[in-house]
């Protein structure tokens, strides 16, 4: 790796560092680190920005579960789902609706980089490969 | 009728109800048989991950925000932002005694068109060595059919004995001769019906080679009759690193299944300095720091993991290393030559001069050395071939200052004499091992002067004599020489009368 993409990384790393309070994203300190960056342009801000867009990316992916479902899904299970998640992880983690007909049937859960799978074209995929 | 209906409806139940939690990453970037992978936060060290398409890949690298994952199998498919999964799994093979007479690749997947292999055992390929207690002390003789070597370098089941020499100088040979000799003393075990008789298996790893030296290799072994009794384990220069990495370990599993089974097996590694060479190059392309000649600072580590897998164990079987090492320009001070000597149990060196001047095997007596000693030889063996490294050792050294005088004392000459016979005695044809009876009546013809009346050049000739006449007249004589394992005063004496019988026909 080049050292002026390896210094972009640790900066990106700190920065990224500073947008947390109590263990989660904060908007205003996002704000604050990207006025920051505005203000006194650091070496290659372009890499900077694309590393801390991908960590603060992953670090929102792990509050956020997206529910992937093919049929209906209603408020009462997304905040099912939510309220479990939330146990498991402990942290808050909210939760989204995405339809997604390929599916077949059932729900498909992703939290951060978890997948919980329950539905019919999981169990077929999985049912092809063990065969 | 109901009570079915409702067993399978639960079956269904449980089945639609199950939720199956998966660790999942998406390649950043992939090149050179190597992916990065973000994501996997779940993945541990060594795991298999699962890549789309059915490769499969090793986590190497765990770093903050990123893995490493060397890729086994075809990675053309592969591209950026492709979903890969943690498997929860270490890398497997499959082991047994099915894989015999096969060829696999360093997966365990058959690559010599003979269908699947019918076993239902996995070993994984990287385990932790057998610790100090469960091992015992190396004691019994594992031939390898080469004279030179039983005599004065023997090798003993469970030791790691190096092989080491330039390119071209017989490093394979001395390993395919040995797997050979092995077959035979299997048949020979086998047949008699001896029940406490351990045959030894056979696995060769072939590293980095051109796919025409397997094949030789297999042709070799096939034309012998070994490969019955022999594993392939083929990563050949045309596979990606991560195989060539990998291969070596899965050869050890395969090993490791007869020895922890109660049998005896052999591993040969055929080579360890290409196997370096995968390693840097996997290491480099994971950007891992590099140290001397650019290999990674845990080289030795990848090799002395490796080698203390062969041991051999207490109330269990053995496994028994021949790792091949190729020296540039003869020099053992290199880098990856020093670290496996250093691990090994001794080395056999093979000298390109001795190569060059028909001295083959090119056994260089004075470099080669076996840690295990006499322990790991028959009695006969060290009754008749005791004094040879000593003898050879005095022989070169005269040799060297006999180059600058023509004047020798009686003494001397005969010295130079007897030692340039046994040099003689111990040039052997390639794959054509011969049985440790054989030698030990070769050894004490010798000892006993029969080759002394025989003019130099003339004595390769009189030791095959020698050779048949014992194998085709004196079998019963060699069997019981095999089954006793040492010389008492009878078995001498008929060797005796043996050897002037052949003297009194070799003269007419």
């Amino acid at each position: 790796m080049a050292k002026h993409a390896k210094i972009a990384q640790q900066f990106a790393r700190q920065l990224f560092k500073l947008s947390l309070a109590d263990g989660a994203v904060s908007a205003d300190r996002v704000a604050g680190v990207l006025a920051f960056v505005e203000k006194h342009r650091p070496p290659n801000p372009v890499m900077v920005l694309r590393v801390y867009q991908r960590l603060v990316a992953t670090e929102l992916a792990k509050s956020q579960a997206v529910v992937e479902h093919s049929g209906a899904v209603d408020d009462a299970m997304l905040a099912t789902i939510a309220a479990a998640m939330s146990r498991r992880y402990g942290r808050t983690v909210t939760a989204a609706a995405r339809p997604n007909a390929a599916l077949l049937a059932g729900l498909r859960v992703h939290v951060g980089d978890d997948i919980y799978e329950s539905s019919v074209a999981g169990q077929l995929a999985a049912l092809a490969s063990s065969v | 009728m109901s009570t079915v209906l409702e067993q399978i409806e639960q079956q269904i139940a449980s089945l639609s109800s199950k939720v199956v939690k998966k660790n999942t990453g998406n390649i950043r970037t992939v090149a050179d048989g190597v992916a990065k992978i973000d994501g996997l936060s779940d993945v541990m060290y060594n795991e298999m991950v699962q890549f789309p398409g059915g490769a499969i890949g090793i986590a190497l690298n765990l770093e903050e925000d990123e893995v490493g994952c060397v890729i086994l199998g075809d990675i053309a498919q592969l591209k950026e932002g492709d979903e890969v999964t943690t498997t929860g799994k270490l890398l497997s093979v499959p082991v047994g005694k099915a894989l015999l007479g096969r060829t696999v690749d360093a997966l365990g997947n058959p690559v010599d068109g003979k269908g699947p292999i019918d076993t239902k055992e996995f070993y994984p390929v990287e385990k932790i060595a057998p610790g100090i207690v469960a091992r015992k002390s190396v004691s019994q003789p594992l031939f390898t059919g080469i004279m030179a070597i039983d005599s004065m370098i023997p090798i003993g089941r469970g030791q790691r004995e190096l092989i080491i020499g330039d390119r071209g100088t017989g490093k394979t040979t001395i390993t395919i001769d040995t797997i050979i000799n092995q077959a035979k003393i299997n048949k020979v075990g086998l047949a008699s019906g001896d029940k406490n008789f351990r045959p030894v298996y056979s696995i060769y790893v072939a590293v980095g080679q051109k796919n025409s030296n397997i094949v030789r290799t297999l042709s070799a072994l096939e034309a012998a009759g070994a490969l019955e009794f022999t594993v392939i384990v083929a990563a050949p220069a045309a596979d990606n690193p991560a195989n060539q990495y990998i291969a070596p370990y899965s050869g050890a599993a395969i090993g490791e299944w007869f020895m922890e089974n109660g049998m005896d097996a052999l591993i040969v590694y055929d080579d360890l300095s290409k196997h370096a060479v995968a390693y840097r190059q996997i290491s480099l392309i994971l950007k891992r720091p590099s140290g001397r000649e650019a290999y990674p600072g845990d080289v030795f580590y990848l090799h002395s993991r490796l080698l203390e897998r062969a041991a051999r164990l207490e109330g269990k079987g053995s496994l028994t290393a021949l790792p091949i090492i190729e020296t540039l320009a003869g020099d053992v001070s290199a880098y990856i030559p020093t670290n496996v000597i250093s691990i090994t149990d001794g080395q056999i060196f093979l000298e390109t001069d001795l190569f060059n001047q028909g001295i083959r095997p090119a056994v260089s007596v004075g470099l080669s050395v076996s840690r295990v000693g006499s322990a790991a030889q028959i009695k006969a063996t060290k009754q008749v071939g005791g004094k040879l490294k000593g003898e050879l050792a005095q022989f070169r050294e005269l040799a060297a200052f006999a180059q600058f005088g023509s004047d020798l004392d009686a003494k001397t000459k005969a010295q130079l004499d007897r030692g340039g016979r046994i040099v003689e005695l111990f040039k052997q044809p390639a794959f054509a091992p011969q049985p440790i009876e054989l030698q030990v009546s070769v050894l004490f013809a010798m000892q006993k002067g029969f080759f002394d009346p025989i003019e130099l050049r003339k004595v390769v000739d009189a030791a095959t004599s020698l050779k048949g006449f014992f194998t085709t007249r004196k079998d019963a004589l060699l069997t019981e020489i095999r089954t006793k394992a040492a010389l008492d005063k009878d078995l001498e004496d008929k060797l005796l009368a043996a050897c002037e019988e052949w003297k009194s026909s070799y003269s007419a």
